[in-house]
C-alpha cells in the first residue's frame, strides 16, 4: 500500500480534438478507495494512464510512495490495472493469465502456483484456471482480470471503468464483491467509472472531474448533500437534480424565494450569501425527494404528466415553471397521472446556484 | 412441391460437379499423362476422349526417367529451402513492419504505407532487370538467397498483417506493460500468438508463391545444380531434343505433392485467414 500524489499533473494532446489535462493536483492516501467520475471526454481515463504509466505525463509529477514514478515504466510503478475490456491473453489459460506478471518477474514457480491458487479461492474461479477467457462468462472474465492483478500484490490497483461491459444484475453483484475485496486487502485504489451510481456505491472519496479539471471532492455524501457546483449537482444522484430558477426577494424583512407561484423561505444556512442576490434570478437545485407529499400545508400544486411506480417510491413527472422535473413521493401520496399533486418542497435540503458561474450559493 | 426441391437440388449439385471437373480436369490430365508413354499422352487429346484422363496400361517408366536421369531431387531439396527461408523471412520482416505501421504514430506513416502498397501495382515483368542488376551487384546471382531475398519484403504480408494487428484490441498489449513485459516480450509472447490465423495463411500463401515462382529464379540462378523445381522441369530436355512431355507430366505431378500435403494440413488455417481477412483467393 502506499499513497498516491499527482502534483500539478497536465497532459496535452497536438490534436485540439483531445482531452487536455490541466494542473491537476490530487493526493491518494494510502489504502484509500478514491473513484474519478465524470461525463466521456473528461479526462478521468487519462489520469489512470498516467498514473499507470500508459500515457506520458506533459507535466509535473506523479509520486506512489517516497518514489516519482512519472519517469518509469509502467512494469516499475509496482501498480496493476483492471481493464474495461478485460485484456485478458485469449491464447492463455486462467492460470497462465493470472501468473503471466509472475512469470516475468521470475519468481518461484511454487510461490506463483501458491498465489494463483490464493487469488482463485478468493475471487471463487478455482475450477476455472484451466479455462480460456473465450470459455468465460463476462463475470467469470472479469474475476480473472481482478485476480491478475491481486496476484502481483502492487501498491495501487487502478480500475479503468471494469463494470462498463456487463449487465446491470451482474454489475451490482461485482460492485459489492470490489467492495469486498478492498475491504479485506485495504490496497491503495484509484477507480474510474461514468456511473456515478458506481462512484456513489464505491467510494471512499470520489472526485469529479470536468474539462480535465477537478469540480469537486469528498465523500459520497458530501457530494450528494452539498455540491459545489452545478455540474456536480447535475451529475451526482440519479434521478438527478431538478433545475429551477428562482427570485430572492425580501419580504417584509425576511428573505425569501419566489418559485413559479410559489413563495419559500430561504435556507437558514444560506441567508447572508444570498443577500447579494435580492433582486435577482438564481438556480435552484431540488433533488426529486426534496418535494414532498402527504401531511402539511403544500407549497405548490402541479400537474401529474407521468407516474412511475419503482417499487418502493413513484416518480411523478411535471412541469414547472417550464422545466420539466420529476418528484420522488412514496406511492400512498402520488396522484394518478392528469390529476393536480400538492407538494412540499424541503427548502432547507435545496441547493442554490448562480446563474453566471453554475457555482453554489 | 417435393419433386421440385429434389429437381433443384439435383441440379445445384450437376453444376457444382461441372464446376469442380473443369477445375480437376487439367490434374487429371497432368497425372494420367504421367503415367503414360512418351506416344499416347498426345494421341488421346486429338480427338478428346476419356483415355486423356485414365492411363490406360499405365507405366511408372516417366517417373524412374525422372529420378534417376535428372536432378529432380536437388531441384525439390533447394526449392525447400528457399521456400522456408521465404516464408520465415517475409513472416518475420512484414510482421514487425506492419507491427510498426500499426502501433507506431508517426507522422507520415499513412503515407509511407500507401507507397508500400503501391508496389503491388508493379509487375514482376517490369522489376525484373532493375532488380536482377541490384541481386548480381549484392554479390547474391546464381545463389539460393538470390532467389528469395527480393521476395521477402512483401507488401501484401505487410497489408494482410496489418489490418490482423488493427484488430487486436491494444489494451492487451497495455496489459502486458503493466504485467512487466518490454517491446520484444510483448510482440512475440502476446500479439503473434493472437494473430496466429493471418500469419499461417501468409505463410502459406508465400510457400505456394516460391514454390511456383519460375521466371525469377530461371533469370537469377543459371547453374543447373541450384536450380528450383519449375525451371528444372522446363529445362530438364537438352534444347536440341523435343521435350519428353512424360517425364515433364512426371515432374510436375511431383512438384506438386508437397503442396498438397502442405494445404491438406494447414488448409483449416487458410480458409479462416482468407474469410477473416476479406481476401479472395
Amino acid at each position: 500500500m502506499a499513497d498516491v500524489q499527482l502534483k500539478k499533473v497536465g497532459k496535452t494532446y497536438e490534436s485540439a480534438s483531445a482531452t487536455t489535462i490541466d494542473g491537476l493536483d490530487l493526493h491518494i492516501r494510502s489504502g484509500e478507495f478514491v473513484v474519478l467520475v465524470g461525463p466521456s471526454g473528461c479526462g478521468k481515463s487519462t489520469t489512470l494512464r498516467m498514473i499507470a504509466g500508459l500515457e506520458e505525463v506533459s507535466s509535473g509529477e506523479i509520486w506512489i510512495g517516497e518514489r516519482r514514478v512519472d519517469e518509469l515504466d509502467p512494469r516499475e510503478r509496482d501498480i496493476a490495472m483492471v481493464f474495461q475490456n478485460y485484456a485478458l491473453y485469449p491464447h492463455m489459460t486462467v492460470a497462465q493469465n493470472m501468473s503471466f506478471g509472475l512469470r516475468l518477474a521470475k519468481v518461484d514457480k511454487a510461490e506463483i502456483r501458491r498465489k494463483v491458487e490464493e487469488a482463485a479461492k478468493l475471487l471463487e474461479i478455482s475450477t476455472l484456471l484451466n479455462r480460456r477467457p473465450k470459455q468465460l462468462s463476462g463475470g467469470q472474465r472479469q474475476r480473472v482480470a481482478m485476480g491478475r492483478a491481486m496476484v502481483r500484490d502492487p501498491a495501487v490497483f487502478l480500475f479503468d471503468e471494469p463494470l462498463s461491459n456487463l449487465d446491470a444484475k451482474l454489475r451490482g453483484q461485482m460492485r459489492t464483491e470490489i467492495r469486498r475485496l478492498h475491504k479485506r486487502l485495504k490496497a491503495t485504489t484509484v477507480y474510474v467509472t461514468h456511473d456515478q451510481v458506481e462512484a456513489m456505491t464505491l467510494a471512499d472519496r470520489v472526485v469529479v472531474l470536468n474539462n480535465g479539471k477537478i469540480e469537486q471532492q469528498g465523500t459520497p455524501q458530501e457530494l450528494y448533500e452539498r455540491p459545489a457546483t452545478r455540474f456536480v449537482a447535475g451529475f451526482i444522484g440519479s434521478p438527478s437534480m431538478n433545475f429551477l430558477p428562482a427570485q430572492v426577494a425580501l419580504d417584509g424583512g425576511t428573505l425569501v424565494l419566489r418559485l413559479n407561484n410559489a413563495t419559500l423561505p430561504s435556507p437558514a444556512d444560506r441567508r447572508d450569501a444570498l443577500l447579494p442576490y435580492v433582486g435577482k434570478t438564481v438556480e435552484v437545485g431540488l433533488r426529486p425527494e426534496h418535494f414532498l407529499a402527504g401531511d402539511g400545508e403544500p407549497d405548490l400544486s402541479v400537474p401529474v404528466e407521468m407516474a412511475e411506480l419503482l417499487g418502493p417510491t413513484t416518480l411523478v413527472h411535471f412541469t414547472l415553471a417550464g422545466v420539466p422535473c420529476a418528484a420522488m413521493l412514496a406511492p400512498q401520496h402520488a396522484h394518478p397521472e392528469g390529476s393536480q399533486q400538492p407538494l412540499r418542497i424541503a427548502h432547507d435540503r435545496m441547493s442554490l446556484f448562480d446563474p453566471d458561474t453554475g457555482g453554489a450559493i | 412441391m417435393r419433386t421440385t426441391r429434389i429437381r433443384r437440388t439435383a441440379l445445384t449439385l450437376l453444376i457444382i460437379l461441372l464446376i469442380i471437373a473443369c477445375f480437376l480436369a487439367p490434374y487429371a490430365w497432368v497425372v494420367a499423362s504421367s503415367l503414360k508413354n512418351q506416344f499416347t499422352v498426345f494421341g488421346d487429346v486429338t480427338p478428346l476422349s476419356w483415355r486423356a484422363f485414365v492411363p490406360v496400361g499405365a507405366t511408372i517408366e516417366n517417373y524412374v526417367s525422372l529420378f534417376e536421369r535428372t536432378n529432380i531431387l536437388r531441384a525439390l531439396l533447394n526449392t525447400a529451402i528457399v521456400a522456408t527461408g521465404q516464408v520465415v523471412f517475409t513472416l518475420l520482416l512484414c510482421s514487425m513492419a506492419a507491427y510498426a505501421l500499426t502501433r507506431i504514430k508517426f507522422p507520415g506513416a499513412n503515407v509511407v504505407f500507401m507507397l508500400i502498397l503501391l508496389t503491388f501495382l508493379l509487375p514482376i515483368e517490369a522489376m525484373m532487370v532493375p532488380l536482377y542488376q541490384v541481386v548480381s551487384g549484392l554479390g547474391l546471382s546464381n545463389t539460393l538467397v538470390g532467389i528469395m531475398i527480393p521476395w521477402i519484403a512483401s507488401p501484401f504480408g505487410l497489408f494482410l498483417l496489418k489490418q490482423a494487428f488493427e484488430e487486436l484490441p491494444a489494451e492487451l498489449e497495455d496489459a502486458a506493460r503493466i504485467d512487466g513485459a518490454g517491446h520484444v516480450r510483448i510482440f512475440f509472447s502476446i500479439v503473434l500468438p493472437n494473430v496466429k490465423v493471418p500469419m499461417v495463411t501468409l505463410g502459406l500463401i508465400t510457400f505456394l508463391f516460391c514454390w511456383n515462382s519460375f521466371l525469377w529464379p530461371l533469370v537469377i540462378v543459371q547453374d543447373p545444380a541450384r536450380q528450383i523445381i519449375q525451371v528444372a522441369i522446363a529445362q530438364q530436355g537438352s534444347p536440341t531434343q523435343l521435350p519428353n512431355w512424360g517425364e515433364t507430366f512426371a515432374g510436375a505431378t511431383v512438384a506438386t505433392v508437397p503442396l498438397i500435403l502442405l494445404f491438406l494440413i494447414l488448409q483449416k488455417y487458410f480458409t479462416q485467414g482468407m474469410a477473416t481477412s476479406g481476401i479472395k483467393g
